[in-house]
């Protein structure tokens, strides 16, 4: 089966190597071939023999890991809608796969445009394709809402791979998480589409029945009154921290499970593969937050003081954010000081946003962005620190 | 430079950092003693720091220990001859740089050199240590830190480690290389080299180790070293034991190599004899041998097996090529051999690999355990790509508070002075060929360290 296949793209392969005729489809040549077989590289200088890891495989385990926030998210647009037009009969099935005719569109459209965009640059600098666009086109559509325009997911994503990475370099050079850069994109362009309470579910508008609000945790738990306990607020609305944690509440696509996205984080844990640093620097930094604002909670205060710490853990975008968007790597503190800190550092203003900023109860995305741009600044302080320590041991040490 | 340090006890570093790279294709078996050889050479590659000036030419008929060439600038230090013969053919490279001094093998006369007792070496004078060890040419047993130098003669080093372990993979350690009636020599060696420093002379010999020719040391300090690769690595060793200090120097050897200097100063004669091997699956049958230092390559590995192979002097990890056709080192004691290929695998990016080794958890040999040796080829295993921080780097560095990523951003960004500043003369050629190892980027950051190396070189 390897010798056939080999065979198969051996006899090709003349025509896409310099001076072939396809000689530019090289980058598609080159990840179709690798695709199926291992690449054919020999080391030339540096270390003889070399570890199988490498940055195919790394990338592939993310696209593993958003395996069940996606599954559960695909059942809750189709539960969510079911729920808004009163059918309570809705089955299983029939939920997954009202979701998947809404969500599948979305993460099509999402590779489709990237990855067009994406093998451009390929084309033109003459590199090879770079496997880090499988994590960010399905990690950016997840966190859009299942009514998104398609079109608007097509923009968003090219303007994502661009401004966000390429160019500055492609993968390994940018300072922002594309991903997230796409989906600020969105909020400020279109903010209609991934804000508000009509958003969050596919129903049938004519078919939705009175009392169906489609507002999120998020946005009940900002919008009630000043004084009043925002979890009886969420109780309220039909939600138990449970069913928060769960996923059956309205929200963007794969975010809502805060359930699924823990599945997914213990394995990019596992493999080693995500910082468990920073996910957990995350949960502190915004349960120290949250502590003090339940300090401040009063009756004359607004409402979201007071919401207790393991609320904030499962709504909003707050699980999928600290497990799968602070975490990228390349954008993230390389240090493990540094991890530390800026974990620390998004948690605390994701939860400062979402209380103390009454135009946008989610504080995720800007809090990883702004975070992005801070974490050289962290690694620095953290190199310099080690260096010093080193310094003064060899002076210690010394003879 | 400055005095005497206060003397270190017997101590214990168990380093966790590091790895063991399981390649299969060990030596086996006991040490094979090889027929004379047709002939043997003194090949300056492996001398860094050495420039030759040749002083037996084409035909000259020289005796076991006459000085075939000396070092350009310092006419005590000397190459001397393995057997005694005549002087076959200097082979010459690119802008007449010596590659080999062959001498064709026809005798075994000596030139004698003076003859010590243990008791007298106790108290040599550092000149007539200096000298007789330029004469006897085993000077280039010393080595110097970072650049892996032969130090020059009129220089002194802070202090100086002896080294008996060796962690790299499949590399031939003290068990091999040091036989178990060593322990006089290797006594009378250490001695010799205390005449050359102020300071102390240490040795490092493997946790726990029963091996009897390091069992009873006298007068030097004894570090126990554990853990995996690079453990073993003198450099590593002297980061943790005791680094230079200011712009001073520590010199090293290997333990088997001093007990050289420990047989020319007892017997008065050149010790020709080396133990070298020859190991990996790219061999017919891994063996380890005695002959003549330097012998051809050929006898001491024996046939290769089947298909393309690549002869490396070293280690998988930081060797470099050889021709089979060429003669064996003066340093170096092992050869890999192993298949010159990159085997392709079915969807390498998700099979889970089984009977592979990998250093990360995605795999799952990396999750449970190696289980066993692994036969390894040449194979890049992936492509190229930039540096993504993932956080595998630090697992192997076993040298103190260096930050890797930010090291090396400032090696390719030629910052010198941040780089020294992060670690550049600390960090060993072993620990950066491990990352390079374990790098998903299929980034080489033993040849970025070699590149930073020589740029410190050039302008320091």
């Amino acid at each position: 089966m390897t010798r056939l296949i080999e065979g198969l793209f051996d006899k090709y392969r003349h025509s896409f190597e310099e001076g072939g005729s396809l000689h530019w489809a090289w980058p598609m040549f080159e990840g179709a071939e690798t695709f199926w077989l291992t690449p054919p590289h020999r080391t030339h200088q540096g270390a003889h023999v070399r570890d199988p890891m490498d940055m195919k495989r790394l990338m592939i385990f993310v696209v593993y890991a958003l395996i069940p926030p996606m599954l559960v998210g695909m059942w809750n647009i189709g539960h969510q809608a079911y729920l808004a037009e009163g059918n309570a009969a809705a089955t299983l099935v029939d939920c997954v796969l009202r979701g998947a005719i809404a969500m599948l569109p979305i993460i099509f459209v999402s590779y489709t445009a990237g990855g067009i965009a994406e093998l451009l640059f390929c084309v033109v600098r003459k590199h090879e394709i770079n496997e880090g666009f499988l994590v960010t086109g399905l990690i950016f559509p997840l966190t859009l809402a299942p009514s998104t325009p398609l079109w608007i997911v097509a923009l968003a994503v090219i303007f994502g791979v661009v401004i966000g990475k390429e160019v500055f370099g492609g993968v390994g050079m940018n300072i922002l998480n594309p991903a997230l850069t796409a989906r600020a994109f969105v909020f400020f362009a279109y903010p209609k589409v991934i804000s508000g309470a009509g958003v969050w579910d596919v129903a049938d508008k004519a078919k939705v029945i009175d009392g169906y609000t489609g507002a999120t945790p998020l946005l009940t738990v900002s919008s009630a009154a000043p004084g009043t306990d925002p979890v009886a607020a969420l109780n309220q609305a039909g939600w138990t921290w449970m069913d928060m944690f769960i996923g059956r509440i309205p929200g963007s696509m794969a975010e809502v499970s805060a359930a699924a996205c823990l599945v997914g984080g213990l394995f990019l844990v596992m493999v080693g593969i995500a910082s468990w640093r920073i996910m957990l620097g995350c949960v502190a930094g915004l349960g120290m937050i949250t502590l003090v604002f339940n300090a401040f909670a009063g009756p004359e205060a607004s409402a979201a003081l007071a919401l207790p710490f393991h609320y904030h853990l499962v709504i909003g975008g707050f699980a999928y954010g600290a497990i799968f968007m602070a975490t990228d790597p390349v954008s993230a503190a390389a240090t493990n000081a540094g991890r530390w800190m800026y974990g620390i550092g998004i948690g605390a203003l994701a939860g400062l946003i979402r209380v103390v900023n009454p135009a946008y109860p989610e504080g995720m995305m800007l809090a990883i962005l702004f975070m992005n741009v801070f974490a050289p600044l962290l690694d620095y302080f953290v190199v310099q620190r080690s260096a010093r320590r080193r310094v003064a041991r060899l002076a210690a040490q010394g003879v | 430079m400055s005095g005497a340090p206060e003397r270190w006890t017997m101590s214990l570093h168990v380093l966790k950092k590091g790895l063991d790279v399981p390649i299969a294709g060990e030596v086996t078996g006991n040490i094979v003693d090889l027929p004379v050889p047709a002939s043997v050479s003194v090949a300056p590659r492996d001398l860094p720091g050495i420039t030759p000036r040749i002083l037996s030419r084409e035909g000259a008929s020289v005796k076991v220990g006459t000085a075939l060439f000396a070092d350009k600038a310092q006419p005590d230090l000397r190459l001397v001859s393995a057997a005694a013969g005549e002087v076959r053919e200097i082979v010459r490279g690119p802008r007449r740089v010596v590659l080999d001094h062959v001498v064709s093998v026809t005798g075994d006369a000596a030139e004698s050199f003076r003859q010590w007792d243990l008791g007298a070496l106790k108290k040599i004078s550092r000149d007539e240590a200096r000298i007789g060890l330029g004469h006897g040419g085993l000077w280039p047993v010393l080595r110097c830190r970072p650049l892996d130098k032969v130090p020059t003669m009129g220089s002194t080093p802070q202090w100086i480690l002896v080294s008996a372990t060796e962690t790299g993979p499949l590399a031939p350690g003290a068990d091999l290389l040091l036989g178990a009636g060593d322990g006089e020599a290797l006594q009378a060696g250490l001695y010799v080299l205390k005449a050359l420093t102020p300071g102390a002379v240490a040795v490092a010999v493997p946790q726990g180790t029963t091996h009897p020719a390091l069992a009873n040391l006298k007068d030097v300090d004894v570090h126990q070293f554990g853990g995996p690769h690079p453990s073993g690595d003198p450099s590593v060793q002297i980061n943790h034991i005791a680094p230079p200090k200011g712009n001073g120097q520590v010199w090293y050897a290997r333990a088997w190599d001093v007990a050289l200097i420990g047989r020319l100063f007892l017997e008065g004669r050149y010790p020709a004899q080396r133990v070298y091997t020859a190991a990996g699956t790219g061999l017919a049958a891994p063996r380890a041998v005695r002959t003549l230092c330097g012998a051809p390559i050929r006898t001491i590995t024996g046939d290769a097996a089947p298909g393309p192979v690549r002869w490396i002097l070293g280690s998988v990890l930081t060797g470099q090529v050889v021709d089979p056709e060429r003669w064996a080192g003066f340093t170096n004691r092992m050869f890999t051999v192993i298949p010159d290929r990159a085997e392709r695998r079915l969807f390498g990016w998700t099979a889970p690999n089984l009977g592979d080794f990998s250093y990360h958890r995605a795999f799952l040999s990396g999750f449970l355990g190696a289980g066993g040796r692994k036969v390894m080829d040449t194979g890049l295993r992936g492509g190229v790509r930039s540096m993504v921080p993932v956080g595998y780097y630090r697992g192997v560095v076993a040298t103190p508070d260096i930050e890797p990523e930010f090291l090396f951003r400032s090696i390719i960004a030629g910052d010198l002075e941040e780089s020294v500043k992060l670690g550049l003369l600390d960090l060993s050629m072993e620990e950066a060929a491990l990352l390079t190892y374990v790098c998903p980027s299929k980034i080489e950051f033993d040849v970025i360290l070699r590149d930073g190396l020589a740029l410190y070189e050039k302008e320091a």
